[in-house]
């Protein structure tokens, strides 16, 4: 059920995606694909730049998650799907609300937008403390 | 009325002529000369278009035209066509010279295509290049694509549909079939096949846009007097004009109140039957620009054949047909015949006022011809000498 | 994106990679393939550091969506004979489909892992659909599920989606505008996000295009407004052929009138073509193209 006045919205979370936060994020994630650390080589292959790997990007979604919901929750399941690529140079802003809530389990839906649109729409599924 | 056109030449009209532009050039105005029973020695003016990569004294040079005292050239693309026959008519009127050839040779299949999107027109470092850059770098540069904006805007305001469109096409592919000289001699279409013709830019087919030719034509202006002296009946010119309108652009004069329209075709229509002391009824043959058919529409419209928006109800029961009360582009227009930038239009007028065209049309008295639109064009007025 | 029937040339290849796909999702789940790393501090440190998560419950326990990482091939990966991902990657690049991307994923967690734990996995092809027409190119979209295993205890699963697919032809850039110092105003306003109207200092009359003097009063001191950037569309065409530079064929150019009341042309972008209409309302959108920003449309 809904509480009166809607689920609560979790505090904005935006990253500077900079060639740094791309390559370091893409080496901690053992992700050695080109396009993710070689600009001339993900310009050549059609990108504009090197782009956020997926698993940085699940991540980034568990940690707006757990920055909110604190060190005691337990994410359960984190699903996602990419829409544009996140691009070094673009600032990634993640929003969330909390869609349904079972007992202490709640589910949050987040969005990821930069400038050239919707990066990242999904659900985590977060077991409160 | 002081000029005529005595002489007229082409070449043929091919995909691929496997010579230059200059020969092209040279072997139209040969050709035109002949039929009028000049000598190029007889020649002192030369007209072509902005467009036309032959310089005039290189076409005097290689016909040995001792002398020239008038050379000329027309901008606008197509728009020039009927108006080098004005120049050359008032450097006729005018004594400036007394046998002036207008000609317009290219390889425009083979060669440099207009259809496709002109990069080099959007990046010259002119006032023409400035108005580009409103168009080219969205991605709107080809001729078909400036022509189906209007196209849009016309078929929302009056309820013309492709398939009004279309009917001029296969009027023209018609008329094209019985003309040995048309690329698509014996090869008419359906209104079903140009339903079914791929999209070039919607809402225009692939089979409203003419076709793309290498071929030239070259036409004979001298005085009255002498064309009477000379090997052919006279095609008297009894009207010529040119129009700009306001906030005029090239093919993309979208920022007028009413882009529907024509109205630099509206102007020319007004100063020809000034000039004739007639109207469209006097009208026998139109030769109108056809490079796309949603404009030979607009164009029945703005010189008066109809009202606005009745285009589509004008030409819907076979009145431009050869046995219609206008037969409208007898050889088969640009879209049956060749694309020579309207310069062909202006030979089948020539040969509707001589009685002698393939797909002649009886008791012809008065030809209208038109050229190039959406850009500032020209029109004349040929009537048979009496 | 949207579903396509190929072309006879295509269904052959289609038809050699719905077989592999057959072969591999019948083969089912493949050998367990062991983690280079048992569960580890530094690993979970280089991870908090880089994505920037001060998480406190880390690295006493391994941030869950970290389970991948654990059993990523590395540099130099090699392979097992009977990896499904692997055995679809080589027929879709032995048919022309090179490129790859991630398009899903959905991960579920049992329980925190610790370090020291040593961990397996295993996976099976799930799907494979295609060939589909999507905004990268033509593709095949191939699902696989996987499990990781601490012992004999499962951890986590995930079903993954990728996206493998003939990149389209490296378009050239959109034709570059030539400016004038007339018009100079109008693209340094596209580049900070303004879409700029010239209007006339002294009659106030509002123009697109702009030019030097003012046709209405012919006073030669224009200046600009910016305007709200929304307009309806007054025309449109759909383009198909040729091809033009910068621009993926079909695709819509409108000329809006603005609310201002001038018009001005835009690619109308993400968009049905069978959808756009006279009237139909749009913002402007500024799509950047070499040194400019070029104006478009979407709809609102």
């Amino acid at each position: 059920m809904t509480p009166p006045g809607g689920w609560p919205t979790l505090p904005e979370l935006a990253i500077d995606v900079t060639p740094t936060f791309v390559i370091s994020t893409a080496l901690a994630t053992r992700d050695f694909q080109d396009v993710h650390h070689d600009r001339d080589k993900a310009v050549q292959r059609g990108s504009k730049d090197i782009f956020l790997n997926i698993l940085t990007t699940t991540g980034l979604v568990q940690r707006f998650v757990t920055d909110w919901a604190g060190p005691d929750a337990f994410v359960r399941n984190v699903s996602i799907k990419l829409g544009v690529p996140c691009y070094a140079g673009e600032t990634l802003t993640l929003s969330g609300e909390i869609t349904a809530r079972e007992g202490s389990e709640a589910t949050v839906r987040v969005v990821g937008r930069n400038s050239l649109g919707d990066h990242v729409t999904g659900t985590v599924k977060v077991v409160l403390p | 009325m002081t000029a005529a056109i005595a002489g007229i030449g082409a070449t043929e009209f091919s995909k691929d002529s496997g010579r230059s532009e200059l020969r092209l050039a040279v072997e139209a105005v040969t050709a035109a000369l002949a039929d009028a029973g000049l000598k190029p020695s007889d020649v002192d003016g030369l007209v072509s278009f902005t467009m036309d990569s032959n310089a005039e004294i290189a076409v005097a040079r290689e016909l040995g035209v001792p002398e020239l005292t008038f050379f000329s050239r027309i901008n606008y693309g197509g728009g020039a066509a009927c108006a080098t026959v004005q120049q050359a008519a008032m450097a006729v009127a005018t004594g400036t010279a007394e046998v002036v050839v207008c000609y317009r040779a290219f390889n425009e299949r083979s060669g440099h295509r207009f259809g496709q999107f002109a990069t080099a027109a959007a990046t010259m470092p002119t006032s023409s290049g400035v108005d580009n850059s409103w168009s080219y770098p969205m991605g709107l540069g080809t001729p078909a694509s400036t022509v189906a904006m209007v196209a849009r805007r016309y078929m929302h305001e009056f309820g013309a549909t492709s398939e009004d469109f279309g009917r001029v096409a296969v009027t023209m592919r018609e008329h094209a079939a019985t003309n040995p000289n048309a690329w698509f001699h014996g090869r008419p279409i359906t209104l079903a096949d140009h339903q079914s013709s791929r999209w070039i830019t919607e809402p225009l087919h692939l089979l409203d846009c003419c076709q793309e030719s290498d071929g030239a034509v070259a036409i004979v202006v001298t005085s009255v007097a002498r064309a009477r002296d000379l090997a052919q009946p006279a095609a008297v010119v009894s009207a010529s004009a040119q129009g700009s309108s306001s906030d005029q652009y090239v093919m993309s004069s979208y920022y007028r109140d009413d882009i529907a329209r024509l109205p630099e075709m509206g102007l020319v229509g007004r100063q020809l039957w000034r000039q004739a002391g007639f109207g469209p009824d006097e009208i026998d043959v139109a030769v109108l620009y056809d490079h796309f058919t949603p404009y030979v529409l607009i164009q029945l419209e703005e010189l008066g054949f109809c009202g606005r928006g009745e285009a589509k109800e004008f030409i819907a029961d076979g009145r431009i047909g050869l046995t219609g009360t206008l037969p409208l582009n007898p050889h088969g227009g640009q879209l049956g015949e060749a694309y020579i930038h309207g310069m062909n239009g202006i030979a089948e007028a020539v040969r509707q006022i001589r009685g002698s065209s393939v797909n002649q049309v009886r008791g012809v008295e008065n030809v209208v011809v038109t050229a190039g639109t959406g850009v500032p064009t020209s029109g004349l007025v040929l009537t048979r000498d009496r | 994106m949207s579903a396509t029937s190929g072309s006879s040339a295509e269904t052959s290849a289609a038809d050699r990679i719905t077989a592999v796909a057959d072969r591999l999702r019948a083969a089912g789940e493949c050998t367990p393939r062991p983690a280079r790393d048992p569960v580890n501090e530094p690993m979970i440190n280089n991870w908090t550091e880089a994505l920037g998560d001060r998480n406190p419950a880390y690295p006493a326990v391994a941030p869950p969506a970290m389970i991948q990482v654990w059993t990523m091939g590395g540099l130099h990966p090699e392979r097992s004979e009977d990896d499904p991902l692997g055995g679809m990657v080589e027929i879709l690049d032995a048919t022309g489909y090179t490129s790859v991307v991630a398009t899903n994923s959905e991960q579920t967690y049992h329980r925190h892992l610790k370090p020291g734990e040593r961990l397996a996995v295993t996976s099976r092809l799930e799907e494979v659909v295609g060939p589909k027409q999507t905004a990268l190119g033509e593709g095949w979209f191939v699902t696989t599920r996987s499990t990781w295993w601490s012992g004999d205890e499962p951890v986590g699963e995930m079903m993954f989606r990728v996206l493998k697919f003939k990149p389209k032809p490296a378009t050239q850039a959109s034709v570059p505008p030539m400016v004038s110092r007339d018009t100079a105003f109008f693209w340094d306003g596209t580049k900070l996000g303004e879409l700029r109207i010239q209007k006339c200092a002294a009659c106030g009359a509002l123009r697109h295009p702009p030019g030097p003097m003012c046709p209405r009063c012919n006073a030669l001191d224009p200046t600009h407004i910016v305007s709200s950037g929304l307009g309806e569309v007054y025309s449109y065409v759909v383009h198909h052929h040729p091809q033009v530079p910068g621009k993926q064929t079909p695709f819509v150019i409108a000329l809006v009138e603005l609310e201002e009341g001038v018009r001005m042309l835009g690619e109308l972008l993400d968009v049905d073509p069978e959808q756009v209409k006279v009237g139909l309302p749009v913002r402007v959108r500024f799509v950047p193209s070499g040194e400019f920003a070029l104006p478009a449309w979407e709809v609102r």
